[in-house]
């Protein structure tokens, strides 16, 4: 279903909870990456132009997923099944963000 | 002959002397009736009705900017989750238009092989930029 974070091969899936989920590690641990993408598509908004840093970005967020998913699994999950439930909207969401926080912290 | 039963004077010469039976005031006349307006004058004065009222607004404004100020904050994390996300969307949406587009040039490619002059791939505009191709559809396969 789509609360699963990760599919049967332990790779994470991106759906839009997981990555509301994980946003702020991803603000924070991805932020060279996403800038450097944002930078080289103001330059030049053509897609086969900036495919190279696309990919060191969604690399670094995958990675991040991943990441968090082996440090704290249930808190997660959890928190990633309450944004299903809710559609991503973090204010019906806290009491599970402050779990997951609590057991992942921000740096 | 009821009237003059009931009204008898003992002595009535005729009826005419019988004595007047009328619905009036008690002896010593009714007790006097107040009429006149009498509204007080206490109360709170313009002044202050005018303070309370700009002091419920005011302080009811400060509240709404207080809860604007919370709404704000909440807006504001939403906007930085998906600013965060943005560019692992746009990147994988790059890939697949990538993807699209090669076929597409090969497409067009093989329908125009045979006309003379024809610039296969890129004839888009003269500026320079990169527009994206503006077929009135965005994923025909989907839609």
């Amino acid at each position: 279903m789509a609360t699963k974070v990760v599919d049967a091969a332990g790779e994470p899936i991106p759906t839009s909870s997981v990555l509301m989920s994980s946003a702020k590690h991803i603000e924070i641990k991805c932020m060279s990456e996403n800038v450097e993408f944002l930078k080289c598509k103001k330059k030049d908004p053509n897609p086969e132009k900036c495919l190279d840093k696309g990919r060191q970005a969604t690399r670094c967020a995958l990675g991040v997923l991943k990441d968090l998913y082996q440090r704290c699994k249930d808190p997660m999950e959890a928190y990633v099944g309450c944004m299903y439930y809710h559609t991503n909207e973090f204010d019906l969401c806290r009491k599970e963000q402050q779990a997951f926080e609590k057991a992942c912290p921000l740096d | 002959m009821t009237e003059s039963v009931i009204r008898n004077k003992p002595g009535m010469a005729s009826v005419k002397d019988m004595p007047i039976l009328q619905d009036g005031p008690p002896p010593g006349g009714f007790a006097p009736v107040r009429y006149a307006r009498r509204i007080p004058n206490k109360g709170p004065s313009a002044m202050a009705i005018f303070l309370a009222a700009f002091g419920a607004f005011s302080y009811g404004m400060y509240q709404v900017g207080k809860g604007n100020k919370i709404r704000r904050a909440l807006k504001e994390e939403k906007f930085a989750a998906r600013r965060a996300i943005l560019p692992v969307l746009q990147a994988e949406e790059d890939e697949r238009f990538v993807k699209e587009w090669k076929k597409y040039l090969e497409y067009e490619a093989e329908v125009m092989k045979d006309v003379p002059g024809w610039k296969v791939g890129e004839n888009v505009y003269n500026s320079g930029r990169w527009m994206p191709p503006a077929t009135g559809e965005l994923r025909p396969e989907v839609w």
